[in-house]
């Protein structure tokens, strides 16, 4: 029998759809690859055995009774832990949220439960959103499953880990600048943002309304592809006003050629001082790759690229200032007892509730939204988003997807990143896709050369093309393949095969 | 202009998060940091040029109809409760919200949490 990490979801789908074994087997199989793996890589914050069982006997149940199953059918999935989740506590990594039980289920979680996957628990992920390296969980730190004294990236970083690590086939994330595609390239994996309102947000907590969006990792741009289908066949969700419908048609399209299509690449951004010099040169691998399949590449130039950082950093904290006004110790969260009043009580709360990167976001953004200031800053940084989102316009008239780096650099170590402004200037490649809104995708294009890490290429593309997106993705990965290179598809070598045999 | 530790005590109390002293410095140079790297917004001639609030460009207002809540949003009040730490019977506690002082005394009564 096989190990459970050494399947696909869309294998495990098969497997248990035609009988070769049940939605159970796969559940214990995956709790054991969870159980051998957790101690060093602690990718989760909550494993939810007992909710994993009963899913899985629900589709068993099904399938016993010749029932339809979904496109999930037993197929272990993490969620981020920001994603609500009836049965298992949302604390999006926060002493904040310690002890709060999800209410409801999020829109995005529960498209994954009707294709029939399995909730196997939440992943650990920097507190409320805010980071790039997982390292400001209030609980622990996540381990990179390619090496465990490296980062897995972030925010999203105990979900890459997770897929990385081959605890699950699939798991989701949200990317508000970069913390989808950032660890997912830090962990070899693929992980996709989707265009702004592709996915719901409906039970996910917010953090940059404007920005954020939720996407799926998995091993092989397959099985995003499948978990993108589960994502959008319910169409349009009301209980997310930014939510629009597109096609289930995502694996429909993604073995077609790419013979013709034209990708753009941006001049000054691979010559960046920033890009390290094993980054540059796996980027100019992903570029052969993809010329070999007859795509043609174009120049292309993002003229205000280099304001994004700024912009993000105005638009996202002022974001987030205003949806974290919420927590005020009331209705959920941490409550400081003893408080003569309503204000002192939502002060000491929110002092002892926050750590420190959420207490500085909330402080910038506290600021930048004062009058006197807003005027300094964030209105201009909502005009250079109109300058932005209009030179991906220009570049886009130009060519179908961007290649360009996922990070400047492979995964660093804990502690590397000293000031949390030098960790901000870090998401230069990712954030300018989440002001103009578009789609991004990070593929693994192999390890690099002096840090034997893996290194990814990112493709962005135009908003609502994600399916023309996801195909050069997957021609990418193709490409990358036939060279010999690839890291895509496969479980991190520490961790291969290391319990949850399918018996 | 750099902000003073004096600045950035009024905006943690505006923004409602109690500061130790320490904390209090800590934040001084990481807010002046911060805002050094926000300059780049200002470098631009930005006269005539929209902003754009929001991605999806051709979306305005999305209204919602006037009707009961077709989708079963409504919690239960056992579970819109459930996460809070200071409860009476239907209702979320608070301590004194108009008066500086506390309700001297008021013990807890049945139900309280």
């Amino acid at each position: 029998m096989p190990y459970i990490d050494e399947l696909s979801a869309a294998e495990i789908a098969a497997g248990v759809a035609r009988g070769d074994f049940s939605a159970t087997e796969v559940v214990r199989a995956s709790l054991d690859a969870i159980a051998s793996r957790e101690p060093d890589v602690q990718a989760f914050l909550q494993i939810s055995a007992d909710l994993a069982l009963q899913t899985a006997a629900v589709t068993d149940a099904r399938r016993a009774k010749g029932e339809p199953l979904g496109l999930l059918a037993g197929v272990p999935v993490a969620f981020k832990d920001n994603m609500q989740l009836v049965g298992t506590r949302t604390t999006c990594a926060s002493r904040m949220l310690e002890h709060f039980e999800s209410p409801f289920t999020a829109t995005c979680v529960q498209r994954l439960l009707d294709a029939g996957a399995t909730p196997i628990g939440k992943t650990n992920m920097d507190e409320f959103a805010f980071g790039s390296s997982t390292e400001s969980s209030a609980f622990h730190r996540t381990g990179n499953p390619w090496d465990t004294q490296r980062v897995p990236g972030g925010s999203s970083g105990g979900s890459a880990a997770a897929v990385a690590a081959g605890e699950v086939p699939i798991a989701l994330g949200s990317d508000t600048g970069g913390s989808i595609r950032q660890p997912a390239s830090f962990c070899g994996v693929v992980g996709m943002k989707p265009t702004y309102g592709v996915v719901s947000r409906y039970g996910v907590v917010a953090f940059g309304s404007s920005l954020d969006q939720v996407g799926p990792f998995g091993r092989c741009v397959c099985d995003v592809a499948l978990a993108m289908d589960a994502l959008v066949v319910g169409g349009r969700d009301p209980l997310d006003s930014m939510s629009q419908s597109v096609p289930a048609s995502f694996r429909e399209q993604l073995e077609e050629p790419v013979e013709g299509m034209r990708v753009g690449v941006i001049e000054s951004l691979m010559e960046h001082e920033a890009l390290s010099a094993e980054v540059r040169a796996a980027l100019e691998d992903a570029r052969a790759a993809l010329e070999t399949q007859g795509v043609q590449f174009v120049q292309v130039a993002l003229p205000h690229m280099e304001a994004a950082i700024a912009a993000y950093y105005v638009i996202g904290p002022a974001e987030a200032f205003s949806n974290l006004a919420r927590f005020d110790g009331v209705r959920f969260g941490y409550q400081e007892p003893d408080c003569a009043t309503l204000a002192e009580q939502t002060a000491r709360s929110r002092a002892r509730g926050f750590g420190a990167e959420a207490k500085r976001r909330q402080l910038l953004g506290a600021y930048l939204l004062a009058s006197g200031v807003y005027d300094q800053y964030y209105y201009p940084a909502q005009q250079v988003r109109t300058l932005i989102t209009a030179d991906y316009r220009a570049a886009f008239a130009r060519c179908d997807a961007l290649l360009l780096p996922a990070a400047p650099t492979a995964a660093f170590r804990f502690g590397e990143m000293s000031t949390p402004t030098q960790m901000y200037a870090a998401d230069l490649f990712t954030i300018s896709n989440n002001i103009a809104g578009n789609a991004g995708v990070s593929v693994p294009v192999g390890l690099g050369k002096t840090s034997c890490m893996p290194i990814a290429a990112q493709l962005q593309g135009p908003a609502f093309k994600d399916h023309a997106l996801l195909r050069v993705a997957r021609a990418l990965e193709r490409g990358v393949e036939d060279a010999g290179r690839t890291c895509s598809g496969t479980v991190a070598p520490g961790f291969a095969r290391m319990g949850g045999v399918l018996a | 202009m750099a902000l003073t530790r004096e600045d950035v005590r009024g905006i943690a109390e505006y923004a409602r998060i109690a500061l130790s002293e320490q904390e209090l410095d800590e934040m001084t140079s990481y807010l002046n940091e911060a805002v050094e790297l926000l300059e780049p917004i200002r470098a631009y001639d930005l006269s005539g040029i929209d902003p754009t609030f929001h991605p999806i460009g051709d979306l305005t207002n999305v209204m919602a109809s006037d009707e009961p809540d077709a989708h079963g949003r409504s919690l239960d009040l056992e579970v819109a409760l459930g996460n809070a730490v200071s409860t009476r019977g239907r209702a979320f506690r608070v301590p004194s919200i108009l008066g500086d002082t506390a309700e001297k005394g008021a013990g807890a009564e049945g139900g309280d949490r």
